[in-house]
């Protein structure tokens, strides 16, 4: 069933880990072809919930964290992200920890993963041009449907109907973790109790599921966070912090 | 001792807020820097409960909602002693921000949602009813926990990048949104509830 169109591409949204995973493809390819690669990241986004979920207790994840499956019967997906993890918690001093909670739960990293790993595989598909915005986490690569860059609002962490910078480019990952929403779900993994400082942190870099940790991390450290974020090499980041002021890095790539 | 600490500090806290808001309605000089509440959205905008940052509708309106600081719910035995003026002490007032926000037009009522809590505070929402279309959706209350260890002074001086001043609003047009995932249990709950009371 054709339909009129004035843009090239295709977007599609769906309810995936309990969040909202959007595919924009930007190609002016068949209709068919379009239709094919979304339906490809999506039954991809499914499958990593159904691995990673901590809410199912049927999950490769929960089935790991009860010790119901060692880590040498473990599937490949599972032992590259706890791989992964153990990386990030090496890489930002203990504060991005997958078992902060007390249980196993990667979700800081998989859910950027997940859609680094889609963008991956609709670039190599041909489809050059595309955003997948997986709850807030954002891959985007060559040009929107409007022929331009990508331009990536970072929400305003007060209301959710606003932002409060954006973002251009035409090969991004962009991150944000932030407080506004479900409370204080991150927790300093040192003190064992929410973070505080920093309202909202956005990291940008080449992997979305490294940004997201990093994100995640920054969150967890408070004010110490700036200071990191600011020594970080190959990213840049934007954050708000709990008074309602905002830093950024210069190289961020701030547009009007 | 530390929580004993905690709650008499933010009762000094409280109380100082208290007596700054009597004194000068409004106008702490945190509350003049931050962009001040905007009147209702005169547009009619479908309110979705159920998405979180979606693309377009950012595009054309920044909707009103109250000044950035008020989401912080009033919670004085957490905070630690401030100086007055400062935006947890602004949010203190319970007038300021929804008298500002009133509707310049008769027709449209606000109807409060039930306070929920959950294990990080106090959620509570407000909705903006113009007829029998919901036009806004205001967190009138959201956790927000412990107190702010950053002041710009101090991080300018070792800190590479920009910033230090108050988050503003854009309202330019994007293509996509990143944000923190999703909206709370609780929201859901004090925004079915206000709806319910509503219609």
């Amino acid at each position: 069933m054709p339909t009129a169109t004035i843009r090239p591409g295709l977007c599609r949204v769906e309810q995936i880990m309990g969040t909202a995973i959007t595919v924009d493809l930007a190609d002016d390819l068949p209709p068919a072809t379009l239709r094919e690669l979304a339906d490809e990241v999506f039954a991809w986004m499914r499958e990593v919930d159904a691995r990673f979920s901590t809410y199912r207790p049927d999950s490769e994840v929960s089935r790991f964290d009860r010790g119901e499956v060692l880590l040498s019967e473990a599937s490949a997906p599972l032992r590259f992200v706890l791989e992964a993890c153990a990386d990030l918690w090496g890489a930002t001093d203990g504060f991005f920890d997958a078992y902060a909670t007390g249980r196993l739960d990667p979700s800081g990293f998989v859910k950027g993963w997940a859609a680094q790993i889609a963008s991956d595989r609709l670039l190599a598909a041909g489809a050059a041009n595309h955003c997948v915005n997986a709850g807030g986490d954002v891959r985007v690569r060559g040009c929107a449907p409007t022929g331009a860059p990508w331009r990536v609002g970072i929400r305003h962490p007060w209301d959710a109907m606003a932002t409060c910078l954006v973002l251009t480019g035409t090969d991004l990952a962009v991150a944000t973790s932030g407080v506004y929403e479900r409370g204080r779900h991150v927790l300093d993994p040192r003190r064992g109790a929410p973070a505080s400082g920093l309202r909202s942190v956005t990291v940008v870099g080449p992997d979305l599921g490294v940004a997201d940790a990093y994100a995640t991390a920054a969150l967890a450290m408070g004010a110490a966070g700036l200071g990191w974020l600011n020594g970080l090499d190959g990213h840049t980041h934007a954050v708000v912090t709990d008074d309602g002021r905002q830093f950024h890095s210069t190289g961020l790539p701030v547009t009007d | 001792m530390r929580r004993a600490l905690l709650a008499i500090t933010g009762l000094a806290a409280s109380t100082t807020a208290l007596v700054v808001f009597k004194g000068s309605p409004g106008a702490t000089q945190v509350a003049q820097n931050l962009p001040t509440a905007q009147p209702v959205n005169p547009t009619p905008q479908d309110v979705d409960p159920g998405t979180g940052p979606t693309a377009d509708p950012v595009a054309g309106a920044p909707t009103p909602s109250v000044a950035p600081s008020a989401p912080a719910s009033a919670k004085p035995s957490k905070s630690t002693a401030r100086p007055p003026g400062s935006p947890r002490a602004t949010t203190k007032a319970p007038t300021a921000p929804r008298t500002t926000t009133k509707a310049p037009q008769s027709t449209t009522r606000r109807v409060t949602g039930p306070g929920v809590d959950n294990e990080y505070g106090f959620v509570q929402v407000q909705i903006v009813v113009s007829g029998n279309r919901i036009v806004d959706a205001v967190s009138l209350s959201l956790p927000s926990g412990g107190e702010s260890d950053i002041h710009s002074d101090d991080v300018s001086s070792r800190y590479d990048g920009t910033g230090g001043e108050v988050v503003q609003k854009q309202s330019a047009n994007v293509n996509t949104v990143s944000g923190a995932t999703e909206t709370s249990n609780s929201y859901k709950q004090s925004l079915r509830g206000a709806i319910e009371q509503a219609f």
